[in-house]
């Protein structure tokens, strides 16, 4: 489904957008997903789930809002680690252990959506290189912040309570949780891309100006993008946070966390709902193999090349020249493809009541 | 306290020309590239490295040995540019320009991890731990030469853009590189060699720098950070900006560092987003022109 | 859509640059990945079998990232008492063989190493990673697999009072527990007569579990005994804040300065300040630093060494003939001086040591025995000296030592606790900078 495509009527008419075939390949993929730690029992190889799982719940919600938007964030950190200490002061204060520490989850999502409001209040006024800053710089104040305060522990950081599980099971649980949230996130995605809402924050994305002189509240949309953002990146966070049963500042607030995020959406097709996923089931779990087993100061050479060969062969993702290569192979010998041909001239008259 | 606070001052205006000088490289490549070179951070440590080795082999003073590294780090800049930042276009260019520089700041990490490893180190020099008695107060003399440094270099780069033809066709392109397409400026011409002027400066940045920080090949990360709130300030692609928001902006941490030093790089960050909310385009940043 | 002709040749290039750099970092590394260290074999029984079963010892280690230089260090200290162990027969009969991964001082990472190592590897035995931020995480993950979890780098509280040690009591560290380290110290001003006492002290602080406790326990000391106190703060720990508090403590003029620190950078960032701004205390001792060997010395130069203090449990010229020994072969295998040893390969080397001992002890490789073993209040040797687990796994026997620079900067010198079997003469005026 390319991006001319999305205002057709006709695509819109069919089921939620999901043909026969995507729909089979997406409960397919389900499957697989639930039946995974089944299949491979092994809790290395569960590991590598939880932690795939999370960023490509983290790397969705930054892309629905960062994607759709234009407005690169690389404050996304702020959310993750917010959810991550919120959910180790609650576990804390309220004297919360064992199973009960799931049921505070929901509160790592509220906290990094009620950290969005105000952030997005300032930020988003300023457009692309200075909100680029901007989020940059919200994001080391919550770091520092981290670091000052006593009630988050300082520079010791906070300790999960302990989980007396037996070893070989332990991460199916986590796993499972971090599926929910990537799902979540999947679903949250594809919802707002076939919405009007996402129909707004893509005219944003394109034109900003004329988008608002159209009539789209952009504040209002920005907004509430980035707090759903805010919210599904705070609720990994706290699930990492259990996970790896510590959070301190450096670990919460990685300056270096929206960097890879970006990566993993990009490298995926940024703007597309499957992009980040890829990306991220690609990247997360590759860069976690490539540094424990390789001279260290090698992987990093290995890991910029690699972005590199990345962003210059695939400048629009995997997914989308993907597709396009795909759908290249099954038109040929065919007419030009779709794209080049210029729109039906029913559509016209459209788009000139609009202007 | 009051003595407290002029050294604090002093301090502030002093370690504000060196961070001058490693953002001065970066505001120009952005007014021209319309780039956030993340990379930058990395390359004020390989500037460093390079004076490094060049004092330690040649037993070059610091401020000669420039005369081979300034030139060295601009044909490393225009290479990259050419081959990495060029090929990129569309829509997508910003998120792209993120990961390349990101890309190549890990590249250039990694390989200064390999040539040099992870050890600490330091530049010196007599003028590295010497300083001058004024008023009362001891003015380390790398800073004072830095600074002048940075002045001088400040000065040469907007007699650059000023008077001469080339610096024409880079205020050019700052302003509408559309328009200077058609004017006939070869753009891709400017936008090499600016980068590696971008790039130069700042081995003169790392060169200072190094003498007056422990660094090792992970050094760069926590630079950038600073150096981009510095340029956002200061205005994107405003050099003498820099000069001035870096100033500004260490010296307020400088005298915050007296009472509470875990808040005053808090401070630092948060004047940044209170100054941006007053003025989103910085102290002397151009109204935002350029379309989407 | 289709790439335009005259655009693809740059392109290609600067992509097959790319491609290529990759392939030839591939084919580096996939030769350079089995370093000294012998690749793991595949999994062994836990306990010991025939004689040529080698006894795999798994661990993770900050090769990259913020802590590499430790990281680095300690890979040679475990290597080191690896190679010596099986030059001597090995472990109970069999080699032994380490399986070192890199977590780039990342959490994440780390986590993901332990448990590759316990559950893809099924590693023996377990070392621990390098840094209390890493050793918290990893110590739940040895916990819930049983593995005795011995490590040297992990002092802070954070460490011994974390849920899973507190709940399994795997974590055993057998260096010098660091909130009581500089009492030495304390002890040496409190021993001199008044007339002859410093009256001023400043304590800076890096924002540190580990700089900020052994500080603020020598401050309430000294205060106690009438020591002014003209300056005490914690300042972020990044390179580019260390000037303002440096000029600070210079500008107060103390008589004794106490930093927190946890690396050279920080200590070697205020001696310079120091030394431009014309101030040089009578007693400088910092909590990290000076006992990184050659690293500290080449760093603030070899004069500027003289008289700067470190409080530790380690020295390169510590008087135990098996420390000696184990310096001997450093210098034989990695080059410099014996000075120039860091106490990281002492910690690391202690490690081994101590896990040969139990090993040994229990008969094998069972970690539940090894666990128990380790805590029956018996007490172990090891180059830093005695060791001694309390039940949160903190070594009580370990002796704290104050070391100073001497002989312009050539010999690292025990000083303290005075008339301490081993203690030399300390400088009791610190020199005036040099250069």
């Amino acid at each position: 489904m390319s991006e001319d495509q999305i205002a057709s009527p006709k695509v819109l008419s069919r089921f939620g957008g999901l043909t026969g075939l995507r729909l089979a390949g997406v409960v397919v993929l389900l499957a697989g997903a639930l039946a995974f730690p089944v299949l491979f029992p092994n809790p290395v190889i569960t590991n590598y789930g939880v932690f795939a799982l999370i960023f490509v719940a983290v790397a969705s919600a930054w892309n629905f809002f960062s994607g759709f938007s234009g407005y690169i964030s690389l404050g996304n950190a702020v959310f993750f680690g917010s959810g991550a200490y919120a959910l180790g002061i609650a576990a804390r204060d309220w004297h919360v252990t064992g199973i009960g520490v799931f049921a505070l989850l929901p509160l790592s999502a509220v906290v990094g959506a009620l950290i969005a409001v105000p952030f997005g209040l300032i930020a988003l006024r300023v457009r692309r290189h200075t909100f680029i800053v901007i989020t940059i710089a919200v994001f080391f104040i919550f770091q520092l912040m981290a670091y000052n305060f006593s009630f988050t522990g300082g520079s010791t950081g906070l300790d999960a309570p302990f989980l007396p599980w037996a070893a070989q099971t332990y991460n199916n649980p986590f796993y499972y949780i971090a599926l929910a949230c990537a799902v979540g996130a999947i679903a949250l995605s594809w919802l707002i891309r076939r919405s009007r809402f996402g129909l707004q924050l893509r005219a944003i994305r394109d034109d900003e100006d004329r988008a608002r002189g159209l009539g789209v509240r952009a504040m209002r949309v920005k907004l509430s993008a980035f707090v759903l953002s805010g919210a599904v990146t705070g609720l990994v966070g706290g699930v990492w946070f259990f996970y790896l049963t510590q959070v301190q500042p450096p670990s919460g607030f990685d300056p270096l966390f929206d960097l890879s995020v970006v990566l993993m959406a990009f490298l995926g097709g940024l703007g597309t709902v499957s992009g980040p996923v890829l990306g991220a089931l690609i990247i997360e779990p590759g860069q976690l193999y490539l540094t424990a087993n390789t001279n260290g100061y090698i992987s990093e050479i290995l890991l910029g090349s690699l972005f590199l060969v990345a962003v210059l062969l695939m400048p629009r993702g995997i997914i989308p020249t993907g597709s396009e290569y795909l759908r290249r192979l099954t038109t040929r010998g065919r007419a030009a493809v779709p794209a080049a041909v210029p729109r039906a001239p029913d559509q016209a008259p459209a788009a000139e009541v609009q202007r | 306290m009051a003595r407290e606070i002029y050294q604090a001052i002093v301090d502030g205006i002093l370690v504000g020309g060196v961070y001058a000088l490693m953002a001065v490289g970066l505001t120009l490549i952005f007014g021209v590239l319309d780039i956030i070179n993340i990379a930058q951070g990395v390359m004020v440590i390989l500037g460093a490295y390079l004076s490094y080795e060049l004092a330690a082999r040649l037993n070059l003073d610091l401020f000669l040995g420039l005369l081979i590294t300034v030139p060295a780090m601009f044909v490393i800049g225009v290479v990259i540019e050419w081959a990495f930042i060029r090929p990129l276009r569309g829509r997508e260019r910003t998120s792209m320009t993120l990961l390349v520089s990101y890309a190549v700041a890990l590249i250039i990490e990694g390989i200064l991890y390999q040539a040099f490893g992870a050890d600490d180190r330091q530049l010196s020099a007599w003028y590295v731990t010497s300083s001058v008695h004024v008023f009362g107060f001891y003015l380390p003399y790398i800073y004072l030469f830095g600074f002048a440094l940075a002045l001088v270099l400040v000065a040469a780069l907007y007699a650059l853009l000023y008077r001469t033809g080339f610096g024409r066709s880079v205020r050019a392109t700052m302003q509408d590189e559309t328009a200077a397409r058609l004017v006939g400026i070869n753009i891709s011409r400017v936008a090499a060699i600016t980068f590696g002027i971008g790039v130069a400066v700042t081995a003169a940045g790392g060169m200072v720098y190094g003498a007056t920080n422990s660094f090792n090949p992970n050094s760069g990360y926590d630079l950038i950070s600073r150096l981009l709130a510095i340029i956002i300030l200061g205005g994107l692609g405003s050099i003498g900006g820099a000069l001035v928001a870096s100033v500004f902006m260490i010296t307020l941490e400088s005298v915050v560092d007296i009472w509470q030093p875990e808040w005053a790089i808090v401070v630092f960050y948060a004047a940044l987003v209170l100054v941006l909310l007053i003025r989103p385009t910085g102290f002397f940043g151009r109204k935002a022109v350029r379309a989407q | 859509m289709r790439p335009n002709l005259p655009w693809l040749p740059k392109r290609v290039f600067a992509l097959s640059g790319a491609a290529v750099l990759s392939v030839s970092v591939l084919a580096a590394c996939s030769s350079s990945s089995s370093s000294s260290t012998s690749t793991s074999t595949s999994s062994t029984a836990t306990s010991s079998a025939s004689s040529s079963t080698p006894i795999t010892i798994g661990a993770s280690l900050s090769l990259t990232g913020d802590f590499s230089t430790d990281g680095q260090n300690y890979k040679q200290g475990y290597e080191l008492w690896a190679s010596d162990v099986n030059a001597h027969g090995g472990l109970l009969g069999h080699q032994v063989v380490l399986k070192i991964l890199n977590d780039a001082s990342s959490p994440t990472q780390v986590v993901t190493n332990y448990q590759t190592l316990f559950a893809t590897d099924h590693v023996n035995l377990a070392f621990g990673p390098f840094s209390s931020l890493l050793t918290t995480p990893s110590e739940a993950v040895a916990a819930r697999y049983g593995y005795a979890f011995v490590e040297g780098a992990g002092g802070a509280p954070a460490v011994f009072n974390s849920p899973a040690n507190v709940a399994d009591h795997n974590v055993f560290d057998v260096s010098l527990p660091i909130k009581d380290e500089m009492v030495p110290f304390a002890n040496y001003i409190a021993g001199l007569p008044p007339s002859q006492r410093p009256k001023t002290a400043a304590y800076p602080m890096a924002d540190d579990p580990f700089a900020v406790p052994p500080v603020q326990v020598v401050q309430t000391m000294l205060q106690n005994l009438g020591v002014k106190t003209v300056y005490s703060k914690i300042f972020p720990e990044e390179a580019a804040d260390y000037k303002a508090p440096a000029d600070q403590v210079a500008a107060s003029g103390a008589q004794i300065v106490v930093l927190g620190s946890t690396d050279v950078p920080t200590v070697s960032a205020f001696m310079q300040a120091f030394e431009q701004q014309h101030y040089t205390p009578k007693l400088f001792i910092a909590a990290a630093g000076p006992d990184q060997g050659t690293a500290f010395t080449s760093a603030v130069g070899k004069g500027n060494a003289v008289g700067m203090m470190v409080p530790n449990g380690w020295y390169p010229t510590y008087a135990n003939a098996a420390s000696q020994a184990m310096v001997q072969e450093y210098v034989s295998k990695y080059g410099g001086t014996a000075s120039g040893v860091s106490a990281d390969v002492a910690e690391a080397y202690s490690v081994g040591e101590v896990m040969n001992q139990a090993v040994t002890a229990t008969g094998g490789t069972d970690n539940a025995k090894i666990i128990a073993y380790l805590h029956s209040g018996v007490t172990l040797t090891s180059v830093q000296g005695p060791v001694k687990f309390d039940t949160l796994g903190e070594n009580s026997a370990a002796a704290a030592f104050v070391s100073q620079w001497q002989d312009g900067g050539n010999a690292f010198n025990q000083v303290l606790p005075v008339g301490e079997a081993g203690s030399v003469a300390i400088i009791a005026t610190k020199p005036a900078w040099t250069s």
